[in-house]
């Protein structure tokens, strides 16, 4: 052939390879527990994650590294690692457990390596701890419990007993809610914290909460703790004349089917809740329906949400890590949850809180919700972006 | 009595080189695999000193590791202090925790003596998980590592450091092995044949033991020191029982009272758990199917199994002759 | 609520709590006591009885039967992995049998997992045991009074196996020395057998009467262990009295301690145990002195 078609050959292979380029594939390194005692709550955000990239038709062009961190923060950090300087993926998305988060936090900063945390709520890593690539699509432990404070003072409850285990997390979430509830003109009479995932017996507790004669009693639990509290409130006969409220993951979703009849009538306030009755939402629960036979919870939705948060990013033409991290915090949309938007000045999720009751519909457990406390935003806390 | 036989210097050797290949050739993960195997081992030879050859079987010692490594994290990153005299007191606070435990313990043996430690380790950790000035669960980060600048190396660089390791691992090793070829270490194996007898040759037991357990709780908190420095980041985790457990479970894998087993035994649980887990999330169930076969076909560890088939042609050799 | 009211919930709940640890420490340290066999497993069969019993009250709509199946199912598991494991192991040491059961501990808790997933799960009490009771002008759950009931019951059926026929003769003749005993024509290696296998019932036992109360996770097999261990170990080993004023004790300290003391509640049982292998290193009330 001669010269020019060469060159047009040449050309055109150029610019194809150009092309495949601009397709190269996004590396996200997925970091979730899949073994310990979180990991039913890995496989759920693991599960929203991907419904929002099949959802997208983007599952071709996120390559997707699984990591298990077995809850253990040196595991995580080793995991966080390799991710990063082994398999070399320009987003890390994950994260269940703060005490990992905790681990992670300065290698992520240091290595300028963007960070979506799909769950971990404590509260320094978007205050004191902040970093500009660590963005949080979950919530933070003060964010979820500040409005029930003020909602409760506002339905005149005035006299509250608290409890939770006695851990960073569990104080945390009570000290936002003692904050709010206390400058609301609410009294709280007495608090306690159980040793934390060594008490499965509540009965001492119980019986102080009951002795210190408060209008509510106000709890942080989750998980396998919270199913053993919420029957055990119920078993002593707590509920009639002194109602329970807490932070949702006292009755998440996720395993309020298990507490049974126990669980109606309990008040929690959480950034999720399946029964929202939004376009948005009902796609959602109605596509995650289809695929796991189950109702989606709030871990689901932040998979899917941390998921939906990165694709903006790409889309807005970012593809590598500085690019990334630069694009994320401007991240905002409509999605199951309502209206999300990331905080520039800590990095933080800002988003809808929705005060819910458990009632009983049908065979199971539904969340009916009775008030909606729109764009709450955490204070900076020390931070400084 | 212990000896240093060339098979176990040869274990040792072939340990040590083979940990160091995989760190330089094996990528950046191989390191993390090989530090923890490192440390690992470490922590299981202190607890062989005092556990195969002096007949003191501590669950504990998972939390003198926690507190090797939180008195150096509390010394730098809440201190301010250098690493180098943090090690020293993180490492004297440790044997100071190993002597009490020693000589509180002293008098006790058998499932009532595991009982004690693992009452002490639990104290510890509760201590620590309740601190709030050493973070609670949140965990302390902000931790240095050594500052070898002076001598050329970067313990930044995650291979200079994983080599450092290894060399700490193998001179934890040859100070266990110094130990028990002198006379404190004779007479410990002799407390651990038969306490009555040592007493009745009128030895104090009770200060030898508790002098022992506290060199055990040296090496162990050193192992704990490099383990802080090697996540920059330490959590309660470090000293809950099932570290302890972990320890044991190596020490008996590679062989109770032969001080390189627990090597071999550290290297073949650390190597199942990172291949089974690349299959599967339910890796602790091949774990656990394994440590049971490999208790019933032998009982003296992998190790040790082959220490007994080398002695046993050794003794047909020479009787041969 | 007056402070009379508050001291008697109080010291229902420790009553209860204390029943728990006894139907768990009972097993154990016969096993221990008679066998000389460290199953740290015991948890982790503890913790197969609660899912037995979810999936059969769950199933069969009906408390009762789990009740009595999960001792059973466990039972079956006992006795396969007597064949298989611990009959060969019986004589090999305390460290292989640690390291044995170590194992033994992975196994169950994935293979737990693999059946029921890592979600927690929770099962109904009986109606019949729903709500409260007044007791001595106190309302207590009902559920949690059967349980103190049914720890008293197991204590008399044992006391009285123990004390007055010819199977507990010979327990308590081979706990004392399984070679006289042997040697006097018991057949000691059926004995073990037996005992293993009523240890491993009460252990299925007290997870489905535990199951309503807490959830089933598969971390129950290693929660309970150290105050089940605590129990035997203060209590004194394989005697029954022994079991009995351990699982007092440590129900005691952790309920009230939970009350009088939050800050240090975690740590007076270890201080304890501390205090009393220091002490009194046999336990309290053991059956060999």
């Amino acid at each position: 052939m001669n010269k020019s078609t060469i060159a047009a050959l040449a050309a055109t292979l150029a610019a194809a390879a150009s092309v495949g380029t601009a397709l190269a594939e996004t590396k996200v390194g997925l970091l979730l527990p899949k073994s310990g005692v979180y990991a039913a709550l890995g496989d759920e955000i693991d599960q929203g994650f991907v419904l929002a990239l099949e959802e997208a038709g983007m599952s071709d062009e996120i390559e997707i590294v699984r990591e298990d961190t077995e809850v253990k923060p040196p595991v995580g950090l080793a995991k966080a690692r390799k991710l990063v300087l082994q398999d070399e993926v320009d987003v890390i998305v994950g994260v269940v457990s703060s005490a990992v988060l905790g681990a992670m936090r300065d290698f992520v900063d240091g290595a300028e390596v963007p960070l979506i945390v799909a769950n971990a709520g404590n509260v320094a890593a978007t205050g004191a701890d902040c970093s500009p690539y660590i963005v949080r699509v979950s919530f933070s432990n003060a964010q979820i419990n500040r409005p029930m404070g003020t909602w409760m003072a506002e339905q005149g409850v005035e006299k509250v007993y608290t409890l939770a285990p006695d851990y960073a997390a569990g104080r945390q979430m009570i000290e936002a809610f003692t904050a709010s509830f206390t400058a609301a003109g609410g009294e709280v009479v007495g608090s306690a914290f159980t040793p934390f995932g060594k008490t499965q017996d509540f009965g001492p507790y119980l019986a102080k909460a009951r002795a210190a004669s408060p209008d509510a009693v106000y709890v942080f639990y989750a998980g396998g703790e919270a199913i053993s509290f919420v029957k055990q409130y119920d078993s002593f006969g707590l509920k009639e004349n002194i109602p329970l409220y807490g932070s949702g993951f006292l009755t998440s979703p996720l395993y309020v089917e298990a507490q049974g009849s126990a669980a109606t009538g309990v008040f929690g306030a959480l950034h999720y809740v399946p029964t929202l009755d939004t376009p948005e939402n009902e796609a959602f629960v109605e596509t995650f329906r289809a695929k796991h036979e189950r109702q989606p919870s709030e871990y689901a939705v932040q998979g899917y949400d941390a998921a939906r948060v990165l694709l903006e990013a790409i889309g807005s033409g970012a593809e590598d890590r500085r690019s990334l991290a630069e694009a994320l915090p401007k991240g905002s949309y409509t999605g199951p949850r309502g209206p999300l938007e990331i905080d520039p000045a800590t990095n933080n999720v800002v988003q809808n809180i929705y005060v819910y009751e458990t009632v009983a519909e049908g065979e199971g457990l539904t969340q009916r919700i009775v008030a909606s406390v729109p764009a709450v935003r955490d204070e900076a806390n020390g931070c400084a972006l | 009595m212990f000896e240093q036989t060339v098979p176990k210097t040869l274990c040792v050797a072939a340990v040590a080189s083979g940990l160091a290949l995989y760190a330089i050739f094996g990528g950046y993960f191989a390191r993390e695999i090989a530090i923890e195997i490192a440390l690992l081992a470490m922590l299981a030879v202190s607890l062989d000193v005092i556990a195969g050859y002096g007949g003191m079987v501590s669950l504990c010692h998972g939390a003198i590791y926690g507190v090797g490594a939180y008195g150096f994290g509390a010394m730098t990153a809440l201190g301010g202090h250098p690493a180098s005299l943090s090690a020293l007191v993180a490492v004297a606070l440790a044997a100071a925790f190993g002597l009490m435990v020693g000589a509180l313990t002293a008098n006790t043996a058998g499932i009532f003596f595991i009982m004690a430690t693992l009452a002490f380790g639990q104290m510890a950790y509760t201590l620590v998980f309740e601190s709030r000035a050493l973070g609670g669960d949140d965990g302390l980060a902000g931790i240095e590592r050594f500052d070898a600048s002076s001598v050329g190396i970067d313990l930044g660089d995650s291979l200079q450091f994983t080599l450092l390791v290894i060399a700490a691992m193998v001179l934890a090793y040859a100070l266990c092995a110094q130990l028990l070829r002198a006379s404190f270490g004779r007479t410990l194996v002799g407390i651990g044949a038969n306490e009555e007898r040592m007493r009745a040759l009128g030895l104090t037991t009770w200060r030898h033991k508790a002098l022992a357990f506290s060199f055990s709780a040296a090496v162990a908190g050193a192992a704990g020191v490099l383990a802080a420095q090697h996540t920059q980041y330490i959590s309660p985790d470090y000293l809950v029982w099932t570290v302890s457990g972990e320890a044991l479970v190596v020490v008996i894998l590679g062989g109770l009272g032969t001080l390189a087993g627990p090597l071999l035994g550290a290297v073949v649980l650390v190597g199942l758990k990172h291949l089974v887990g690349g299959w599967t999330d339910h890796w602790h169930l091949f774990v656990g199917l394994f440590l049971i076969g490999a208790v019933m076909a032998g009982g003296r560890g992998l190790y040790g199994q082959l220490e007994h088939v080398l002695a046993g042609r050794r003794a047909r050799r020479e009787e041969g002759r | 609520m007056s402070g009379i009211d508050f001291w008697l919930t109080q010291l229902l709940n420790a009553m209860q709590l204390s029943m728990l640890l006894f139907l768990l420490s009972i097993g154990l340290t016969i096993i221990f006591g008679l066998m000389h066999f460290v199953n740290l497993a015991h948890g982790a069969l503890y913790m197969l009885g609660a899912y037995v019993g979810v999936s059969t009250a769950g199933a069969f709509d009906n408390y009762w039967l789990a009740l009595l199946g999960a001792p059973l199912a466990v039972m079956l598991v006992g006795i396969v992995l007597y064949a298989l494991i611990i009959r060969r192991m019986r004589r090999a040491g305390p460290m292989n049998q640690v390291l044995v059961t170590f194992g033994l501990i992975f196994v169950l808790v994935d293979l737990v997992r693999l059946v029921w997933g890592d979600i927690a799960l929770g099962m109904e009490g009986p109606a019949s045991l729903e709500g409260t009771l007044e007791v001595l002008g106190v309302r207590y759950p009902a559920y949690r009074l059967f349980v103190i009931g049914v720890g008293l019951g197991v204590l008399a059926v044992l006391a009285l196996v123990l004390a007055r026929t010819e199977l507990g003769a010979m327990i308590r003749a081979g706990v004392e020395n399984d070679a006289m005993a042997a040697c006097l024509g018991i057949d000691v290696e059926r004995l073990f057998f037996v005992v293993f296998c009523v240890g491993c019932a009460l252990a299925g036992l007290a997870g489905a009467i535990a199951a309503p109360v807490f959830s089933a996770t598969p971390s129950m097999a290693t929660d309970i262990l150290i105050p089940t261990l605590i129990v035997v170990v203060i209590g004194g080993l394989g005697s029954l009295a022994g079991a009995f004023a351990g699982s007092l004790i440590v129900g005691f300290i952790q309920t009230f301690g939970a009350v009088v003391l939050p800050g240090l509640a975690s740590i007076l049982v270890y201080v304890l145990l501390a205090l009393v292998l220091v002490a009194r290193p046999e336990g309290l009330l053991p059956a060999r002195r």
